[in-house]
């Protein structure tokens, strides 16, 4: 009897023993390169015996809310991949740990806190840093040279007109879509990224902060219909068919499948999109050069202006395992291996760690892009959640393309439903 | 003396034992059906958000309410629900399971013993889980690849493909059809468990005394399925009213906001807005419509129609 008191005595201690040593996190990872990024955490649990890894997944749809729902009852995962607008929202509801004590300690990327990308974004209202820039990208647009020749145009269009006429023109000689960018409505619509690049390059974004340090819409409603009337040309003389308002989202088999069937001659799209189209076309088509090329929205007065997307990575405020969550994290920010190896398709979000990205030529327009990318400002920062605004300009954009409503009606209802939202939230 | 004292013993324990039984029950109902609905209502006084959730909202009083109340995007999202998703669709489907249990129920089928065949592929739609369901319509309606589309080109009913889930002429129609495609053998099935129940002898009389085949359906057949039909209707109504899952996995309330209805308001005000306390109103409105109604219908129509099939 005294042997199997002692027999488990002995089995529960090395239990406790075995779970003191090994310690297991949690890693909520939305991307899609979930293999990848398993073999990148590997190889941090071979460089840290004691740490255990536990990938978690969830689509972007889901990401925020799902998160937010955890951290309000305590089982967030301990580190968690998010939106580059997120850390703002999230650490003023007291989801995610403060980073500011951890930040200073070396380890952080290649250079430190101070060399990453839109560490604007990464603080709370309060002031304090809740997110880590781990990627960057941006949306540029993808196009097929051959469709373009036969259309006799030899160069991507330079401003938003031209575009307009040469995906017209495009559609008339070769009877393909010109511009097909997805006009459907949801929850994260594509023509959200798209309105934004159109206001952005002719100047002020629908919320902006005045001297004062108030947050105010920028835009007038003639404005914000000039870009609901831009996009809606396309649909209504044909040239993006009406079949673009049954999907939304910017990687939709719609977008992939049509540039590489050759029936869509322009798309605009994130790098991973890109990549994905032309890694397809050359496995479909191995001795054909690739048609594609890529290049960086139109300009307007304002330049051309797309955003500084990208990901960034938080330790959640429930979390127990701080210390290994932000070994995670040191691990995670280093070119070498994570984004060498492993992550090979995104872009670090630190200035001396862009060279580990090698851009093919079919993605020149990329690099280009992000020379002239903004920061959301205050979209990420400003009183009127992104995904309040992302919905109601998709709704406006949609209710527009099926001729509900006349675009200034729509404008005038976006431009108070965002002013009542800003009122309301703005202290 | 005794016998009463006894009496009363038994009842005291069959008393106690009905409690006893009756306890998990409470529970369950207390758990899981009270206490949301309690804390639902409590929500909708606040303005409790997706981003303080761990702070908790403060008190509003009505004022979600008489925003919501106030607004004209919410009429139309009434609207939406109550003609186009409820009376349209559930119209749709209990027309359409009279026809089809008819059908089903006709000695031509039987005569080609075809009952059996349509009876499995009667069962078909309703054994598909409606995602299953959406994802395959949504394929067949798509303007790029669907086969409808590709049948009406090559028919040369149409020129360019047709955007069924984007277009305002053809988003409801499509999105009724996707709904009564899966829900339709329930309705189907009552009816004609309904119909197999009638007496022959009464349908034998009506023939007897000269029925047409009209004058049978309008004067045997149908009062014979009223209590089946009341039934029918009132749980179709339910279930289409409160229904979330066709219209946001069909269209996303789009395009725009057009086929935007109350379970998805409370959806996108909830989770994409971010506002709970306005979302938990929006659905305490909603709840409020489907009693009222079901208040409405047991009293007037189901009451005086189940007691006049009673005498």
């Amino acid at each position: 009897m005294k042997l199997g008191k002692l027999v488990a005595t002995g089995f529960a201690l090395s239990l406790l023993a075995a779970s003191a040593l090994a310690q297991t996190i949690t890693f909520r990872f939305n991307d899609p390169e979930a293999p990848g990024m398993r073999q990148a955490l590997d190889e941090f649990e071979k460089m840290n015996p004691g740490i255990k890894v536990t990938m978690q997944r969830a689509s972007w749809g889901d990401a925020q809310q799902q998160f937010l729902r955890e951290a309000a009852v305590g089982t967030a995962p301990d580190v968690a991949q998010l939106a580059f607008v997120w850390p703002r929202s999230f650490g003023g509801a007291g989801a995610l740990r403060p980073l500011d004590d951890l930040i200073k300690r070396p380890g952080l990327g290649v250079k430190g806190w101070d060399d990453f990308f839109a560490r604007d974004l990464a603080h709370g209202p309060d002031g304090k840093v809740y997110g880590i820039p781990f990627t960057t990208d941006t949306f540029a647009m993808i196009w097929n040279k051959d469709l373009f020749a036969q259309a006799g145009i030899t160069e991507f269009p330079k401003d938003y007109e031209s575009l307009r006429a040469a995906s017209q023109a495009i559609h008339q000689k070769t009877g393909k879509t010109g511009w097909g960018f997805p006009a459907g409505s949801c929850g994260t619509p594509t023509i959200w990224f798209a309105l934004n690049f159109y206001w952005w390059s002719k100047g002020p974004g629908l919320i902006d902060q005045g001297p004062d340090g108030k947050f105010r819409v920028a835009m007038t409603p003639a404005q914000i219909q000039e870009g609901l009337d831009y996009y809606n040309r396309y649909i209504q003389e044909g040239h993006n068919p009406k079949s673009s308002m049954s999907f939304c989202l910017w990687g939709a088999p719609e977008i992939v499948e049509g540039m590489l069937s050759g029936s869509m001659a322009v798309a605009t799209v994130p790098d991973t999109v890109a990549i994905e189209i032309n890694t397809k076309w050359k496995q479909r088509n191995p001795d054909k050069p690739t048609p594609f090329a890529t290049s960086p929205h139109p300009a307007g007065t304002n330049g051309s202006r797309t955003f500084f997307g990208g990901r960034m990575l938080g330790i959640s405020a429930n979390s127990k395992h701080v210390e290994a969550s932000w070994k995670l994290i040191q691990f995670l920010t280093q070119p070498e291996p994570t984004f060498t190896k492993f992550y090979t398709n995104y872009t670090p979000a630190q200035r001396a760690a862009l060279d580990a990205r090698a851009w093919t030529p079919e993605l020149s327009g990329y690099p280009e892009q992000l020379k002239t990318a903004r920061s959301w400002g205050a979209y990420g920062v400003g009183p009127v959640a992104i995904p309040f605004m992302w919905n109601a300009v998709g709704r406006a954009a949609g209710s527009v393309f099926i001729g509900e409503k006349t675009s200034a009606q729509a404008a005038s209802e976006l431009h108070d439903a965002i002013s009542k939202e800003l009122a309301k939230n703005q202290k | 003396m005794t016998t009463v004292a006894s009496g009363r013993s038994i009842w005291t324990d069959q008393r106690r034992f009905l409690l006893v039984a009756l306890v998990p029950t409470f529970f369950f109902l207390a758990c899981f059906y009270i206490y949301p609905t309690v804390f639902n209502l409590e929500t909708s006084f606040t303005d409790l958000s997706l981003f303080g959730l761990r702070k908790g909202g403060e008190w509003v009083g009505i004022d979600n309410y008489v925003e919501i109340l106030a607004s004209g995007d919410f009429r139309r999202v009434v609207w939406n629900t109550v003609i186009w998703l409820t009376v349209v669709g559930v119209s749709v489907r209990i027309a359409l399971g009279l026809a089809l249990a008819f059908l089903l129920n006709s000695p031509v089928l039987k005569r080609w013993r075809l009952q059996t065949l349509a009876r499995i592929l009667l069962i078909v739609p309703w054994a598909t889980p409606p995602v299953v369901a959406i994802v395959v319509w949504r394929w067949l309606l798509d303007p790029r690849v669907g086969a409808i589309n590709a049948t009406l080109m090559s028919l040369g009913i149409v020129d360019q493909p047709v955007a069924f889930l984007a277009e305002r002429l053809w988003v409801w129609p499509a999105l009724i059809t996707i709904i009564t495609w899966n829900t339709l053998p329930l309705v189907t099935l009552t009816f004609m468990a309904s119909l197999q129940s009638l007496p022959e002898e009464l349908l034998e009389a009506a023939r007897i005394d000269g029925a047409s085949r009209w004058q049978q359906i309008r004067y045997v057949y149908l009062p014979h399925l009223k209590p089946a039909i009341i039934v029918m209707v009132l749980m179709s109504t339910f279930w289409t009213f409160n229904n979330f899952v066709y219209v946001w996995l069909v269209t996303g309330a789009g395009p725009g906001l057009y086929t935007n209805v109350m379970a998805t308001e409370v959806y996108i005000q909830a989770f994409i807005n971010g506002r709970f306390g306005f979302s938990a109103a929006t659905g305490i409105i909603m709840a409020t419509i489907m009693t009222i109604f079901g208040l409405i219908y047991l009293r007037v129509v189901a009451e005086r129609e189940l007691s006049e099939e009673q005498t």
